[in-house]
């Protein structure tokens, strides 16, 4: 009986010493020694930089290793312009698997699987006015183009697809056309 | 008594015509008293040595190892040295108990408990290195086998250092276990004595309700036998895997076979030589000279002598290999520990450990009490710079020459082994005067053969029988 006493109250005393994590806060920490970073993290915050966040913006002008600038302007005549680009991607980099799968993730929930404007935020009216590929004469150029910048409604999709990639997906959303 | 056949030559264990009760009287005195002006100024010293050590500790650990004088190359000197010092001192303890009572050595009664809390004290001292020296000894949890959250990562046991960790704690409770054993009867006559609560509580605590039965007795005897039976191959291996922190590495001067029996015998050698500068003194000053007699110092001088001629075969066993061998590296390793920056400490670990226990061949010398405690002092010297030695020399000059550099130890290098003298000294002297120094139940299993009034009678009856 005495023992099972003694048992009680070391399990009541490890209880009470190992529930005061609380979840809303990050838990106790045992001698952080190499921690928190003494480098500058990715997204990290420091007083160091003038805005406070680590990501600082590239000067205007430079180029930077195995990038090429995209030249022609995010203006109309830009647009007509960019309808005459034909796709760098030859037989080796051409790649319509990605193309689909960039596609589904990054394009799919408006303009629809199939390219014809009913994606999902479309069928849950979210909201409306995505047009199907067909009603619209696009080239591969001018795909590439609007994927870039935008056009009305639809942001640029630069931060979220390289170059290449680009080039990719405009290669199966011609193809998605011409299946409608 | 006349059906007791003991050989006339030997010697009494026990002078002064004692009686058991007389024993008892003797052994439980330094607990019973008060203790002195000189024990209060000698425990305060050691107190003062010991804080001083503990402030170096938490300089250390709190701002980094770095303030020793460890460099790259050298990143082992001080600290190691004083761990496999103190270690070393501590094999003496159950040398005497365990492997003294396999060869039933009766004069080693009188001196095992001390040798024991001897033990005791200076592995705990030992034990204090392998946690300070870490660079995070926070984490020093870390080598032990536990199942944890990083997918149960588990200790390398290909590691001396990790069998360091099971050989010193394994040592330790070993030796407590078998101390606090031997230390139940004589707690027990303490706490038939005590004449205040305070002590009777404290002494029947801690001798855990010993009442003397014949039960008991037989149960006790075998329990001491079965645990001297198994620290005999701990003491031996215990220095031995301490020695394998170096005989397993690939430098120059440490990567020997020899190493093993020759840090054993290097610790017994410095243990008896300890064992021998704490009883030279506590016979004297709690007045056991009639239990601790010339005999005992005398035999402790004999083990001294012969595990410092093994330990001295060993140093020239290692030459005549470094020679034999045809490394130059080896043999330049030794060239550098006679002739090198560090000669002065090879030629002090040479002259303390080779050649001052020959005066040990002199009957003269050795029976001479202050003779013997010099020696033991100039041992204990001699073994520490042996440690140093073979660490410092070894590392401060190998392969590269790129890499050669020197040692110079910082005050908070001499300041941890200060502290763990002072350490040492502290749990001693409070022992010396909380704890029955001898053991009393032993040596009263002696007395009516090594008593020198009992040895008395015995010669005189046979000489009236040899008369008839």
């Amino acid at each position: 009986m005495k023992s099972l006493y003694k048992i009680i109250v070391l399990v009541g005393l490890s209880i009470m010493v190992t529930s005061c994590h609380d979840n809303a806060k990050p838990n106790y920490q045992f001698f952080p020694n190499m921690y928190e970073s003494v480098g500058y993290e990715t997204y990290s915050e420091s007083d160091a930089f003038k805005n406070g966040k680590e990501g600082q913006l590239v000067p205007d002008g430079a180029i930077k290793r195995g990038f090429v600038p995209y030249e022609i302007p995010n203006t109309p005549e830009g647009y007509a312009m960019s309808k005459s680009m034909t796709s760098p991607l030859d037989s080796i980099s051409s790649n319509p698997e990605k193309g689909k799968e960039l596609y589904n993730i990054y394009c799919a929930i408006c303009h629809g699987e199939k390219g014809n404007g009913k994606g999902k935020l479309v069928e849950r009216e979210k909201f409306l006015g995505v047009p199907s590929y067909k009603d619209r004469e696009v080239t591969s150029g001018s795909i590439f183009h609007v994927v870039t910048y935008g056009l009305n409604s639809m942001g640029s999709h630069a931060n979220q697809l390289s170059q290449e990639e680009r080039w990719q997906v405009a290669d199966y959303v011609l193809k998605l056309r011409s299946e409608l | 008594m006349s059906s007791h056949y003991e050989a006339p030559i030997r010697r009494p264990l026990v002078v002064g015509n004692k009686s058991y009760h007389d024993v008892t009287v003797d052994v439980a005195r330094p607990v019973e008293g008060r203790a002195n002006k000189l024990w209060w100024t000698v425990f305060t010293i050691a107190l003062a040595a010991f804080l001083w050590g503990l402030g170096c500790m938490t300089y250390t650990i709190t701002t980094g190892i770095g303030t020793w004088g460890l460099n790259k190359t050298v990143g082992w000197a001080w600290d190691i040295t004083n761990f496999v010092w103190w270690v070393g001192i501590g094999h003496a303890g159950t040398l005497i108990s365990a492997v003294l009572l396999l060869f039933r050595q009766k004069w080693r009664m009188a001196i095992n408990r001390s040798a024991e809390a001897m033990t005791i004290f200076s592995v705990m001292q030992a034990g204090l290195f392998p946690i300070i020296h870490m660079g995070r000894p926070w984490l020093g949890y870390w080598v032990l086998p536990i199942p944890n959250q990083f997918g149960s990562l588990w200790v390398n046991f290909n590691s001396p250092l990790l069998w360091d960790v099971f050989a010193i704690s394994t040592y330790l409770s070993v030796s407590l276990v078998f101390w606090w054993t031997g230390l139940l009867p004589d707690f027990a006559m303490i706490r038939d004595r005590a004449v205040t609560p305070f002590t009777k509580k404290i002494y029947s605590i801690v001798s855990f309700g010993w009442s003397g039965r014949a039960k008991d007795w037989q149960r006790f005897e075998e329990v001491s036998l079965v645990l001297a039976g198994l620290a005999t191959p701990l003491v031996l291996s215990v220095h031995t895997i301490v020695s394998f922190d170096f005989a397993t590495s690939i430098v120059p001067g440490w990567h020997t076979t020899i190493l093993p029996p020759y840090f054993v015998a290097g610790a017994i050698f410095s243990g008896f030589a300890m064992v021998n500068t704490l009883l030279i003194i506590m016979r004297k000053v709690s007045n056991l000279e009639e239990y601790i007699t010339v005999q005992h110092i005398e035999l402790m001088n004999i083990v001294i002598m012969i595990t410092g001629s093994i330990v001295g075969t060993a140093y020239i066993t290692e030459l005549f290999i470094a020679w034999y061998s045809g490394v130059e590296y080896e043999q330049y390793a030794f060239l550098n520990r006679a002739t090198g920056p560090y000669w002065w400490s090879y030629w002090l670990m040479m002259s303390c450990n080779v050649f001052s226990p020959q005066f040990m061949w002199s009957k003269k010398l050795r029976t001479s009490i202050t003779f013997s405690f010099i020696i033991s002092i100039v041992v204990n010297i001699g073994m520490w710079f042996e440690r140093f030695v073979i660490i410092v020399t070894s590392l401060h000059r190998d392969y590269l020459p790129s890499s050669w550099t020197m040692f110079q130890p910082t005050f908070v290098d001499a300041g941890i082994f200060i502290g763990t003298i002072g350490f040492f000294f502290v749990l001693f002297l409070l022992y010396s005067r909380s704890f029955p120094v001898i053991a009393q139940a032993e040596v009263k299993t002696i007395l009516k053969t090594s008593g020198d009034n009992f040895k008395r009678a015995r010669a005189q009856q046979d000489n009236n029988s040899d008369n008839h």
